[in-house]
């Protein structure tokens, strides 16, 4: 019986979060919310995430990549979130996934090598209505993250079957929306017509399912460090000569939020650990996670605002970087009141 | 991440079930059955099962062979403890004797307590309960009050003790009193041990929300108590009482989450019964208590591996308590709200659902209220000013 992260996760961690507020600080997040032009996708953060091999973490060994589990990836997660991290890596592991998981052999030896060298950029696209005719794709896709600096988009059309498209090919258009949260790129992908490679395997839900877990432990990041801000800045603020955090209407308020986040956490690691372990209970994990994870980020981020005061509303302060993150992710890979829904199908339903 | 148990441990779960299924009568597993017994004969019965349970080995799962204990792992604590549920096994008439008393002796006992108290307890040959609160001392439990006055070699009692869980079945009492006025709030109280057939002694039943007489009320005359009936040191009693305290801290949560989780399959198979198992809104709800619930699992195993690893738990326990209480009591207003006006309603076995939803409104009080643990999470956990 062992539920904690080993030594080595612990370390991979560390050399995660030391690196990213070293190279990618709040300060650099900050910069793509004041910068219209940019296109949200640094690239030096992207190298170095390269060079350290974090997007190898997912590819198995015979395509160059570490052969490691979805834990070890929702440590990364994690870390994202906590730095309000920006760019399409999140983004890339999961549409990976797809490939490794329902690829044909030439697929996976044409992308997985090269994502875990960090020379592939890849995004889901799904959610949206995309009909297929002799493999040819047509329909629209909101909301994809990082579409307009993908290599290949992973379409999923109707029927749950997934295809590699190539963004630049002809009768794909990608529109950049603005989204709220700048630490994404949201984007539109139109779809007339275009050329489309099947990807044997029917994995969608198995995707889905693993892009839910990662974008949990995201959200689990983002809530710990909004709630730990927070206690610091009311450890000190003081008003009515007192510090604020000694009052008890604030002081309960952010108990309870560490015990949620504290749960968030942990959900996040047990729903990553079921998927690695194929525990029987990993479909209620999963959504456990997302929807814990979910209404945990939005109450603290709120929860950092309105501790903070007036200067937590303001666009100088931090806090709005991490509430409009936390809400955006709240949405991706089911949010909370869907995966109750899902819940209540296998324990009401019994499906 | 590792979530199997040793095989010593299935090892263990293996033949702990196996005295279950011989030695537990089929009856005494069905819903409602100890609340159609006697009190005091549901009780005796009770307390004679689980004096066979320990003299078959399976009590004191962690304790030293030396107490008579078994000498386990934490894990195999937790099974024991998931295994008890899991088979609707009576709960022990004993808890707090072998939850504090008994963990606390062996740290800091003399000799003799040592010897006298461990293994009868374990045993059920004296029962045992604890005399903190009083009317004028609950979450302020430094401000207690009932007097144990020095004379000679012994001490003489004069006061009340309230919420007392099991007195009116209870043989001995461990309590804290004031044996000095003179000193600080914290200073001045001492840990005693009280006969509770002594003269002097008034133990008068409380009625509960629930119709029940769980707990009662102690009243003390001159009750006279002998100087080597202290536990620690004189004017020591506050430190016995955190040390006391500390080990229901190292307790997971697996005994809730599994009993909860089925009650909760109750409540679903109510709402399928009621034809309301459909409706979006329930659904939700039903939804969020298994996510509070899943939690508190991975809580728990969390919990579990630290005491496995030796880690001090502290404060962090106050954060397993609010889980569990709070979400016990969402759990309760969901059973309500699923059967409607019908939860006011007694029998075709909603009884005991209905007297979990009464007993939830306890568990925020008993053991710390939700608003000092959440002192002591902000505080303590966090770093909070006072």
């Amino acid at each position: 019986m062992f539920f904690s992260l080993t030594d080595e996760q612990r370390a991979l961690r560390s050399t995660v979060r030391e690196l990213l507020a070293d190279r990618f600080p709040l300060s650099a997040v900050r910069a793509l919310y004041d910068d219209d032009g940019s296109d949200g996708d640094p690239a030096e953060l992207w190298k170095a995430i390269g060079e350290q091999g974090w997007l190898a973490v997912l590819i198995p060994e015979d395509h160059d990549g570490l052969g490691l589990g979805l834990l070890d990836a929702a440590v990364l997660a994690r870390c994202w979130g906590e730095g309000c991290v920006p760019g399409p890596f999140l983004p890339t592991l999961v549409a990976a996934e797809a490939i490794r998981l329902g690829g044909s052999a030439e697929q996976k030896s044409s992308w997985l090598p090269r994502v875990a060298a960090g020379e592939a950029k890849l995004t889901l696209a799904h959610g949206g209505r995309v009909t297929q005719a002799d493999g040819k794709l047509s329909g629209t896709v909101h909301h994809v993250e990082y579409a307009h600096v993908a290599d290949a988009l992973v379409v999923a059309a109707d029927g749950g079957r997934l295809w590699l498209v190539d963004p630049r090919g002809a009768g794909v258009t990608v529109t950049v929306t603005k989204a709220l949260d700048r630490s994404t790129v949201l984007t539109t992908v139109v779809l007339e017509g275009a050329a489309g490679q099947e990807l044997p395997g029917a994995v969608l839900p198995d995707v889905l399912d693993r892009g839910a877990v990662l974008y949990a432990n995201d959200l689990a990041g983002v809530a710990r460090v909004a709630l730990d801000r927070t206690v610091d800045y009311d450890k000190t603020r003081e008003q009515f000569g007192r510090p604020v955090g000694s009052f008890q209407a604030i002081k309960h308020a952010l108990a309870d939020l560490h015990v949620a986040v504290t749960m968030a956490e942990h959900a996040g690691w047990y729903a990553a650990h079921a998927l690695d372990a194929g525990l029987p209970d990993a479909a209620l994990a999963v959504s456990v996670a997302k929807s814990k994870a979910g209404d945990a980020a939005r109450e603290a981020t709120a929860a950092m605002i309105q501790y903070h005061g007036g200067i937590g509303y303001t666009w100088e302060h931090d806090a709005h970087l991490f509430f409009k993150r936390a809400k955006r992710a709240e949405y991706q890979y089911g949010d909370p009141a869907e995966h109750r829904e899902r819940i209540a199908r296998l324990v009401v339903d019994g499906a | 991440m590792d979530l199997t148990y040793s095989e010593a441990d299935e090892q263990f779960r293996a033949e702990f079930r196996a005295w279950l299924d011989a030695n537990l009568p089929a009856e005494w597993r069905q819903r409602g059955f100890w609340s159609r017994q006697d009190r005091d004969e549901g009780f005796a019965m009770r307390r004679e099962w689980e004096a066979s349970k320990a003299r078959a080995g399976f009590a004191g799962i962690q304790w030293p062979k030396e107490y008579g204990g078994r000498g386990g792992t934490p894990a195999q604590r937790a099974i024991y403890d998931e295994e008890m549920v899991r088979y609707r096994a009576p709960l022990t008439v004993n808890g707090l004797g072998l939850t504090f008393l008994a963990p606390t002796l062996m740290v800091i006992g003399s000799d003799e307590q040592k010897r006298d108290i461990i293994k009868p307890l374990l045993h059920n040959e004296v029962i045992w309960c604890q005399g903190f609160s009083e009317p004028n001392a609950g979450s302020d439990l430094a401000a207690l009050q009932c007097r144990a006055e020095p004379d000679g070699d012994e001490y003489v009692i004069n006061g009340q003790k309230i919420w007392t869980s099991q007195a009116m079945h209870s043989d001995k009492m461990f309590g804290l009193f004031r044996t000095s006025t003179e000193d600080k709030k914290h200073r001045g109280i001492t840990m005693l041990i009280v006969d509770l057939r002594s003269p002097g002694i008034d133990i008068r039943p409380l009625k509960q929300m629930t119709g029940a007489t769980d707990f009662g009320e102690v009243f003390f005359t001159d009750v006279r108590v002998p100087k080597s009936n202290v536990i620690g040191v004189e004017g020591g009693g506050w430190d016995v009482a955190m040390l006391l305290l500390s080990f229901e801290r190292g307790a997971s949560a697996m005994p809730q989450y599994t009993g909860f989780r089925r009650e909760l399959d109750d409540i679903v198979g109510l709402a399928r019964d009621l034809g309301r198992d459909q409706n979006p809104l329930l659904r939700q709800r039903i939804a969020s208590s298994v996510v509070e619930l899943e939690c508190l699992k991975y809580h728990s195993l969390h919990v579990l591996t630290q005491v496995e690893q030796g880690k001090e738990l502290g404060a962090a326990s106050s954060m397993t308590k609010l889980q569990w209480s709070e979400t016990h009591q969402d759990i309760g207003e969901l059973f309500a709200d699923v059967a409607g006006l019908g939860h006011q309603v007694s029998g075709d076995g909603v009884d005991d659902l209905q007297r979990s939803y009464l007993w939830s409104r306890s568990e925020t009080i008993w053991g710390g209220s939700s608003q000092v643990q959440r002192n002591i999470v902000a505080e303590r956990l966090l770093g909070l000013p006072r």
